[in-house]
């Protein structure tokens, strides 16, 4: 199959917007997204509470690629390719730890914690034209942003600020929940889906699916005493916002307090009412809402108040997607309040909660349709289109994560759509968060 | 808790238990899920760790499940529905439940464990979950119950598996 074009149509006056189902199945797609957008996208690694001492390490998979994402020595992060600079083989194999030294198993040549090539066995027997200081692991770019650690595999990134462009404030809401920072929780859950990854971004930002979809937990939380909004026949709460550069999010009120103590309800007022006095209400109110945050290429923040999923997601093979999600929270919560938020979060994450295995079934089966491409060939993602303010349940946030899609594979862009984000909750301090640069690119 | 419950469990042997779990098994992979509920004490927890952090507490790590009665008996209802989407149609599963042992006792409580191979058969797509599972079982007037039943996934990476939507 060759690459037919055009594969996203986005007709404005008409109010359609189609993409054609051969971007899920087609092999050459997936090797030009390989290319133009792993190859070149700044890339969610992991947060930095991941990495709490000196000489820290994890390792993952980014963009297909094996990284090592350390602290090194000195206490800087870094994203360092896990391949030996001699014949290739992974110098790390295990999935974390601390370590002073990397050493490859296979001829014996050894890294420190900031990358340099430290000791070669018998080094006295290589020509005076081998230099050891040019066989560091390769560190490509890397900067962060409240914690978040992203990197590029690209030869010229441009910074992440600007590359995250309004997506920093929907960033920020999830940041500023805990002044002693945020932490990743223990326990990842690394999984795999018979669908193409670009159904789970679409996925994780889509509000029209969650009454269909997710009936069965709804049904659970209503049994539990719980009324989320949408069940009282209002499913047009809420707003979708483009955020620019392919990333979108919808908000919405939030979907209530399941599974809560008495003791967490008081907790739980507690900290808003602190959250106010440091924020001011507004932008205390606008963190009490919910968010689905999808960050192009393939990184998610799912923040409904009680649990806040963080997500990646990458090819392995057009119709095959490996899956990576943890939890994250403040740093400072107590015992019962951690034990509220995991308990929910398992209810409803992950590949054994009682909502995600339901998505995920909803995109396998969207797999096994697209076998029709020839008879049946495009996707509908209007939804909303011709609206001023789209809701929860409308589509423009999956829209925006295409039309970046449809620029980087086909060269073809298209005008932004809807009201920009208002950040006017923001007092005169808030505004101006930078990024911080860390390591060193070689 | 009377002498008589006590006696059950100190005289109980690994075939007494191999019958429990068997049954309790059949239970599942017949997908009698309502009667296999009932095999819980009202203060049971079902839980699986995180694939990556076997040893890690269930309640405060990002496990994959830890299910108090009211959660277990949630989850139960849902699967039981058409709309419990990623089981319906029901997959079909094949429990092997192997070296069964009798760890300890305390009270009118026996700890054991097994291994499990737990097949998952839909679509025409064949996986299988390798784990081993710890058990507490309470004797009761009612019979042996199960306090607290936690399965310990060998998998670290749930591929091909992906979800675990049937109880495993």
């Amino acid at each position: 199959m060759t690459i037919r074009a055009p594969l996203v149509v986005d007709d404005r006056e008409r109010g359609l917007f189609r993409v054609h189902r051969s971007v899920f199945v087609s092999d050459e797609i997936l090797q030009r997204e390989r290319e133009e957008i792993f190859g070149r996208s700044w890339l969610y690694v992991g947060h930095e509470s991941e990495l709490r001492k000196p000489g820290d390490f994890v390792t993952r998979r980014v963009g297909g690629r094996t990284v090592i994402f350390n602290r090194d020595r000195q206490g800087t992060v870094r994203v360092m390719l896990n391949t030996c600079r001699h014949r290739g083989a992974e110098v790390c194999r295990l999935t974390s730890g601390n370590a002073r030294i990397f050493t490859c198993f296979y001829h014996g040549w050894a890294y420190d914690s900031t990358g340099n090539l430290v000791s070669v066995p018998d080094g006295d027997s290589y020509s005076a034209s081998f230099d050891r200081h040019e066989l560091g692991l390769h560190q490509p770019r890397v900067e962060s942003y409240r914690g978040f650690v992203f990197t590029n595999f690209g030869p010229d990134p441009g910074s992440l600020l600007d590359f995250l462009a309004d997506a920093r404030y929907l960033i920020d809401l999830v940041a500023d929940q805990s002044e002693t920072g945020m932490e990743i929780v223990a326990g990842v859950h690394r999984y795999s889906m018979r669908a193409n990854w670009k159904l789970l971004m679409e996925n994780s930002v889509d509000g029209y699916h969650g009454l269909t979809v997710h009936q069965t937990y709804f049904e659970m939380l209503m049994n539990l005493g719980i009324t989320p909004p949408g069940t009282d026949g209002n499913r047009e709460t809420g707003r979708g916002i483009d955020l620019r550069n392919g990333h979108g999010v919808v908000t919405n009120p939030e979907l209530g307090s399941p599974l809560m103590s008495p003791e967490v309800v008081v907790e739980r007022d507690a900290h808003r009412v602190a959250l106010a006095a440091r924020l001011g209400a507004e932008h205390a109110g606008r963190i009490a809402m919910t968010r689905n945050l999808g960050i192009f290429p393939n990184f998610v923040i799912v923040d409904l108040n009680w649990g806040i999923q963080v997500r990646t997601m990458y090819p392995l093979a057009p119709g095959h997607t490996e899956i990576t999600g943890w939890q994250i929270m403040p740093s400072d919560d107590s015992d019962s309040m951690r034990r509220y938020r995991l308990g929910n979060a398992m209810s409803f994450w992950g590949p054994a909660g009682l909502a995600t295995p339901d998505d995920v079934e909803g995109l396998e089966q969207c797999q096994r349709g697209f076998a029709s491409v020839n008879e049946v060939e495009w996707s509908d993602i209007s939804r909303g289109m011709v609206k001023p303010t789209p809701s929860i349940v409308d589509e423009l946030q999956m829209r925006v994560f295409w039309r970046e899609w449809n620029k980087r594979i086909t060269g073809t862009g298209y005008e932004a759509e809807g009201q920009p984000y208002d950040a006017g909750y923001l007092r005169s301090d808030q505004g101006a968060r930078g990024t911080t640069q860390t390591g060193a690119s070689r | 808790m009377t002498d008589l419950d006590l006696a059950t469990v100190t005289n109980l042997t690994r075939a007494d238990v191999e019958d429990f779990l068997y049954r309790e098994a059949a239970l599942l992979d017949e997908w009698r899920l309502e009667e296999w509920l009932d095999l819980f004490t009202q203060d049971c927890v079902y839980e699986i760790p995180p694939p990556d952090l076997p040893d890690a507490d269930t309640a405060r790590s990002f496990s994959l499940v830890h299910d108090e009665r009211t959660l277990l008996e949630q989850r139960v209802i849902r699967l039981k529905k058409p709309t419990a989407h990623a089981e319906f149609p029901h997959s079909r599963t094949r429990r092997q439940i192997t070296n069964v042992r009798i760890l300890g006792h305390t009270g009118d409580e026996v700890m054991c464990t097994a291994n499990f191979a737990v097949y998952r058969m839909r679509h025409g797509i064949d996986v299988v979950y390798i784990g081993r599972y710890e058990y507490v079982l309470k004797a009761t007037p009612d019979g042996l119950k199960i306090k607290h039943r936690k399965a310990i996934l060998d998998q670290s990476v749930l591929d091909p598996q992906g979800k675990v939507s049937i109880i495993l």
